[in-house]
């Protein structure tokens, strides 16, 4: 896949409460954001090909979409297009499977764009009632309706992250503090304010180990991106961003089958497979947006990633590694923390940071580029079974 | 409203895992797994036997959840057991004072109780309880 696909276009609207935009609205916004992103111009008509993010479907009042609603909403039905679900990696993995159909050689340039409407229903509708583990009243086995959704999923992740590690609530709390100072500098973010350690930690226990503001917030939002046949690239925009990898990795998709809970195997894979492709170690990465839907999911995306080693990232964390400015910035964007978490946009916003970090576009929030390499990661489903990896650099 | 079903379905397919308890063990790798299956989830082997749970174990992970769906009275603490001579559970505890009682590593048994409603019906299942170091 290396050298094969470059990024011409990114295109995202601000994340949030949308409650005067339909999924349409912000389907079109976002497309045309991208278009206009691509800055020697793109005529819509060369797009060969699209790919649309769409988490929750009918869970969540948003209609069952299919690659029609895409084609409909963007005026073009001459070509072929795939709804993608993926759990949490949705948007990861749209952007994949673009990527994939430009290196099979069958299309020059593709759209990928996700979106979610998260917020039309109360959370205890939308995600609580939705995820194939987090329903009362339904779920894939009876094991499952014991009420589990993500934040007790991952709380269960963080009891034993504190039992083997040591890590401690002040750890996890401390990943909330860095992301809402980064998101601050984002205007994309849902939320742009900072919080303090004592607010993380006197905030309402959602499912303790796990406060409030540990938790990502529901977010509205749609991001879209384009990529072409790298070759290409500079007939459309004179800052290309060159993919280098872009892999999916599984685990268990039922917690008792899995062994680890201080570890999450689907991101191990992905990174691994992923690492491998672009032909680099994680070590010549300069940033990475990694997908922190909860404080203590990000210390261990850090670690399985293969960043540090395990039962380091709490530490390196205090000392400000991860910080904006640090050795390795860790989610400049806010992350899902600060700017939200709209399932099937997420990915495709995390793609849309790290090409505008490698085109040091990037403002207040710009980190320093060494090697020019960007990660992108997301992890999810309901027993956080599925990860993308898609990595990024500035040259082919 | 929805109309109330005739029996859950669910429940009525799993009725062995969830009531009799019975999992299957790879005879090649040792996984053990639940609802019984024709291939291991964790090698893919075909090699299977049934395996019947065990009803004790010890707490590997929990949480306490105090945004349980509505049809759950906050707070709940869904457990993760290790379960005695191998392969895990997951289940909610029942019969604490507090919470705080539940430890990574405390000793619990299952005992049968409601789980949750389905349609206008009381579904049961197994729980989990602390029991008394010996």
């Amino acid at each position: 896949m290396r050298g094969k696909i470059a990024v011409i276009g990114v295109g995202m609207i601000r994340f949030g409460e949308l409650f005067d935009k339909s999924l349409e609205n912000m389907v079109q916004e976002a497309y045309l954001n991208c278009l206009n992103n691509v800055d020697k111009g793109i005529d819509p008509k060369e797009i060969k090909a699209a790919w649309f993010g769409q988490w929750s479907g009918g869970f969540i009042g948003q209609g069952t979409q299919s690659g029609q609603s895409l084609a409909s909403f963007i005026g073009n039905r001459e070509i072929p297009v795939t709804r993608i679900e993926n759990a949490c990696p949705t948007g990861g993995d749209t952007f994949r499977h673009a990527c994939l159909g430009v290196a099979s050689g069958l299309y020059d340039v593709v759209l990928a764009l996700g979106a979610e409407k998260m917020r039309d229903k109360p959370s205890a509708e939308s995600l609580g009632g939705a995820g194939s583990g987090g329903g009362a009243e339904t779920g894939s086995h009876p094991a499952w309706m014991i009420g589990h959704g993500g934040p007790s999923i991952q709380a269960m992740h963080a009891t034993r992250q504190m039992y083997e590690l040591g890590y401690t609530m002040e750890d996890f709390a401390r990943v909330a503090v860095k992301n809402h100072h980064n998101g601050m500098f984002c205007p994309y973010a849902h939320y742009q304010f900072e919080i303090t350690l004592e607010r993380v930690l006197s905030s309402y226990v959602v499912c303790w180990p796990l406060h409030l503001l540990d938790c990502c917030p529901q977010t509205d939002g749609a991001a879209a991106v384009i990529v072409c046949r790298a070759d290409l690239a500079k007939r459309y925009t004179d800052n290309p961003v060159y993919v280098m990898a872009s892999n999916v990795g599984v685990d268990h998709s039922q917690l008792w089958d899995r062994d680890s809970f201080v570890e999450q195997l689907a991101t191990v894979r992905a990174a691994k497979g992923a690492f491998e492709m672009a032909g680099i170690k994680p070590g010549e990465v300069d940033f990475a947006e990694v997908h922190d839907c909860f404080t203590n999911t990000e210390l261990m995306n850090i670690e399985d990633i293969g960043f540090v080693r395990k039962g380091e990232a709490a530490r390196m964390l205090k000392d400000g590694e991860f910080d904006l400015h640090g050795r390795l910035p860790i989610n400049p964007s806010g992350g899902l923390k600060a700017h939200g978490h709209p399932i099937a946009a997420t990915g495709l916003g995390q793609i849309f940071e790290v090409v505008t970090q490698l085109r040091e576009e990037a403002g207040q929030r710009q980190v320093k580029l060494k090697k020019g390499i960007g990660l992108q990661h997301n992890v999810g489903g309901p027993a956080f079974g599925v990860s993308v990896v898609n990595i990024l650099s500035r040259t082919v | 409203m929805t109309q109330p079903a005739p029996a859950s379905p669910l429940f009525w397919r799993f009725n062995p895992e969830v009531y009799r308890l019975i999992g299957i063990k790879c005879k090649d790798c040792g996984h053990i797994s639940y609802p019984r299956t024709k291939i291991c989830h964790e090698c893919g082997s075909l090699n299977l036997e049934e395996y019947k749970l065990p009803k004790k174990g010890t707490v590997h992970t929990y949480c306490v959840n105090w945004t349980p769906p509505p049809t759950f009275e906050p707070p709940i603490t869904p457990v993760i057991i290790d379960l005695e001579g191998g392969g895990r559970y997951q289940g909610l505890m029942t019969e604490t004072s507090t919470p705080e009682d539940v430890k990574v590593g405390s000793k619990v048994e299952m005992v049968l109780r409601k789980v949750t409603t389905d349609r206008g019906l009381n579904v049961y299942g197994y729980k989990f309880r602390l029991v008394e170091e010996e």
